[in-house]
């Protein structure tokens, strides 16, 4: 039976568990767009309804983001920021970035290029 | 004009549904690879054509024309793509006398389909909309 936290798809790969301090992570893979971003949104809402102040969520092996996704991460991060939590993202990949950088994104999200340092940087604000 | 048969012309037609966006974006980018286009600008025109295919399947969603379609034709210049997306997903009325709501992804949508290809217009036409977008090679 599959793990109820894991979503697999031919292009898309959904992961959730929690870092050393408990902060959840979502992991994905492959292409988060208007069929695949429902499934992130779904996973976001309930991060947010189990109480978590703080999500990490790691774009490092996805390929391609679209603005459903985008609209998905904004959604959760407003929500968050009205309890005073945050969302961080982790995206090392240049092509993925640039899609943050040219609609402005890149300037309200946290963006680290690993877990480590996303990590890192949640632990200094707290 | 409309019927001749163009020698440099991709056309394909896929239902207005969210899972087929995806064959749309593959199309695209063996069209552009065609081309004298750089990495990035292969990637642009991918995203772009994507997010023209969202948009109609989320008025298609919206009209409740789930049945309808998408037509993507494409043709190849030396200098240029041209794409031309079709869809009778109905018409694109945003209630609130046209006023259209901030943040909403669709309008994310449109504005990344402007920031990635060089000419973009879009018009009612047949039940549904056309998006023309145009990108010219060899730009950087």
């Amino acid at each position: 039976m599959a793990k109820h936290d894991e979503v697999t798809d031919v292009n898309f790969k959904m992961d959730m568990r929690a870092l050393d301090q408990g902060i959840p992570i979502i992991e994905l893979e492959g292409e988060v767009d208007v069929y695949t971003a429902p499934q992130l949104k779904q996973q976001v809402i309930g991060v947010l309804e189990s109480g978590a102040r703080e999500l990490v969520i790691d774009l490092t092996k996805v390929d391609y983001l679209d603005s459903t996704a985008l609209g998905v991460l904004i959604g959760g991060l407003k929500r968050m920021r009205e309890v005073d939590g945050n969302v961080t993202l982790v995206c090392p990949g240049p092509r993925i970035r640039r899609v943050f950088e040219i609609t402005g994104l890149d300037k309200i999200f946290d963006i680290y290029n690993t877990q480590e340092d996303a990590q890192e940087a949640i632990g200094k604000e707290s | 004009m409309a019927n001749s048969v163009c020698p440099t012309c991709v056309e394909l037609k896929i239902p207005c549904l969210p899972e087929f966006v995806g064959v749309a974006r593959l199309a695209i980018l063996g069209v552009a690879s065609r081309m004298k286009f750089s990495y990035d600008e292969v990637e642009d025109i991918r995203l772009a054509v994507g997010e023209a295919c969202t948009i109609s399947v989320e008025w298609a969603e919206r009209n409740g024309e789930k049945d309808s379609g998408i037509t993507l034709r494409s043709e190849i210049d030396s200098e240029k793509l041209t794409v031309d997306i079709f869809d009778n997903a109905g018409p694109r009325n945003t209630g609130n006398s046209g006023q259209q709501v901030e943040q909403e992804p669709e309008n994310l949508g449109a504005l990344l389909i402007t920031l990635l290809v060089d000419e973009v217009s879009v018009e009612a036409s047949d039940g549904g909309t056309h998006v023309r977008m145009v990108k010219y090679a060899g730009q950087r």
